[in-house]
Order: structure tokens, then sequence, then C-alpha cells
């Protein structure tokens, strides 16, 4: 079960991870198409859910993780902050010379490396 | 197996952070490649295929080297690499990974091709974008395949 899970969390991740590289592109002028920021905005939409339900799961099925421990509190806090800037980060693909936009874009892509960070050396664990 | 995670050293911790940021930009980099190829195929071909042929050099490559190095590191670390008969998750980590790199390589050639045909117009560019595209199909399957392997860890 454990297993399971690990694996839809990690696969959520990676769904993530689509959707920085691809905003990445468009961020270093790349002309992506209208279909390719729809997926990646999909693949935004079900990591960003999946990563958080699965991740609590896990945290909740493992005895030797708590929900309350810090670096979960501070994934969830990152992850938070994480969709906030990819919504703005979406509004802005439409005009990529909007003011901010590209901004938005690179501290998404920070808090996403920090939430790596967070899940591979569990301060605190 | 989740257990031996939670408890692995220290020392471990920056291969496989590398392992898995490197992983992660190679499949996100390798899904761009395949919505270009796609989008090549039925749009603005030119644009389409220059994306693909950039994503797969300075993206897909470059993450495929970080991903594999830190795989041969935290390996190293763990001593699995000195096994007379590794884990199967790690054979299945070597074989899916290794291969992929000639089929990446393939593919980067093809769309490159394909992207300056289709920049000088007149040329037909059709059969090295669907090359590309099946060979780019064919590394994703073989990841997600990866990460199934790596997270379930079977014996």
């Amino acid at each position: 079960m454990s297993d399971t899970l690990l694996f839809l969390h990690l696969f959520a991740a990676f769904l993530l991870a689509v959707t920085v590289v691809t905003y990445t592109a468009v961020a270093l002028g790349a002309p992506a198409s209208g279909r390719t920021l729809f997926v990646a905005d999909r693949c935004w939409d079900v990591g960003g859910l999946g990563t958080l339900v699965l991740g609590i799961w896990l945290a909740i099925n493992l005895d030797q993780y708590e929900i309350w421990d810090g670096w979960i509190l501070g994934a969830i806090v990152l992850w938070m902050l994480a969709t906030g800037l990819g919504v703005r980060a979406r509004i802005g693909a439409d005009d990529v010379s909007a003011e901010g936009a590209p901004l938005m874009h690179w501290l998404r892509t920070v808090a996403i490396v920090g939430l790596l960070v967070l899940m591979i050396w569990k301060p605190g664990a | 197996m989740t257990l031996l995670g939670a408890i692995r050293p220290d020392d471990w911790n920056l291969p496989l952070f590398l392992h898995v940021l490197g992983a992660m930009a190679l499949v996100g980099s390798i899904v761009l490649v395949l919505l270009s190829l796609v989008s090549a195929r039925k749009g603005d071909s030119a644009a389409g295929l220059r994306l693909a042929y950039r994503s797969l050099l300075f993206g897909t490559i470059p993450a495929w080297i970080v991903m594999r190095v830190g795989a041969q590191w935290i390996a190293s670390k763990e001593g699995l690499d000195d096994l007379d008969e590794p884990p199967a998750w790690v054979d299945i980590g070597f074989v899916t990974s290794e291969p992929t790199l000639l089929l990446l390589i393939i593919a980067t050639v093809c769309a490159g091709i394909a992207a300056r045909r289709a920049r000088e117009g007149g040329r037909s560019f059709g059969g090295l974008n669907t090359t590309a595209l099946v060979l780019v199909t064919i590394t994703l399957l073989a990841y997600v395949l990866a990460i199934w392997a790596m997270s379930t860890k079977p014996v």
C-alpha cells in the first residue's frame, strides 16, 4: 500500500516538473503552442493535487512520520506558496512580456526545488 | 524499503537529490518535446520542431547526464554497484536509462534535421518527425517504468 502511494506521489511530482520545464521554455522565449500550455497547466492541476493528497495520505499511513512533523508542515507551506505563484505564472503566460510574469515562474521553480530538498533531507525527521 | 529510505545516512542525500532533480527535469523536458512534436504535426511545424530540437539538445540530454551521474553516485554510496546480483529495481534503472540515451541522441538528430528542413521549406520532414516522436514516446514509457521501480523497489 505504502509503495503504491509513494509511486503515485512521485508520479504526481513528475507532473509538476512537466509544468515547470514547459514554463521555463516559455520564460526563455520559446514559442510554446496553446495546446502545450494547456497540457502543462493540467499537469500542474493534477500534480499539485496529487502531491498534496497522496503526501498527506503517506504521512498518515507510515508509522515513522506524523503530519505535524516540521518538514511536512514546511512542505505544505511551500506547496501553498508554489500553488499561488503557479496561478500568477499561468495568468502571465498569455502575455509573457507582462511585468513580473516570468518572475512568478522562476519563484515557483525555486519553491518546487525547495520542496524536493525537504522531501530528500527531511530535516528533523 | 520505505523504512530503509527514511533512515538513510545523511551523505546519501546530495547524490539522491541530484538523481531525482535530473530525473524530473528529464521527464519534464521529454514531455515538452513530445508535445512540441505533436503540435508540429498539426500546426506550426517549423516552430514546433525547433522547440523539440532545442529542448532535446539543451534540456533532455543534460538532464539525462545529471540523472545518470546522480544514479551512479548514490549506487556507489549504497554499495549497489559492487553486488554480483543487484536488486531488480537497480537493474530496471540501468536497463531503462542507458539504452534510452541512444534513442534520445537519434531523436535529437532527427528533430534537428527536420527543423532545418521545415525552416527552409519544400523538403519532406514528416518521417523524421514521426521517428523522433516514436523514440521519445518509447523513452517516456521506459521512464515511467523506472519511476515505478525506483519508488516501489521490487526485489
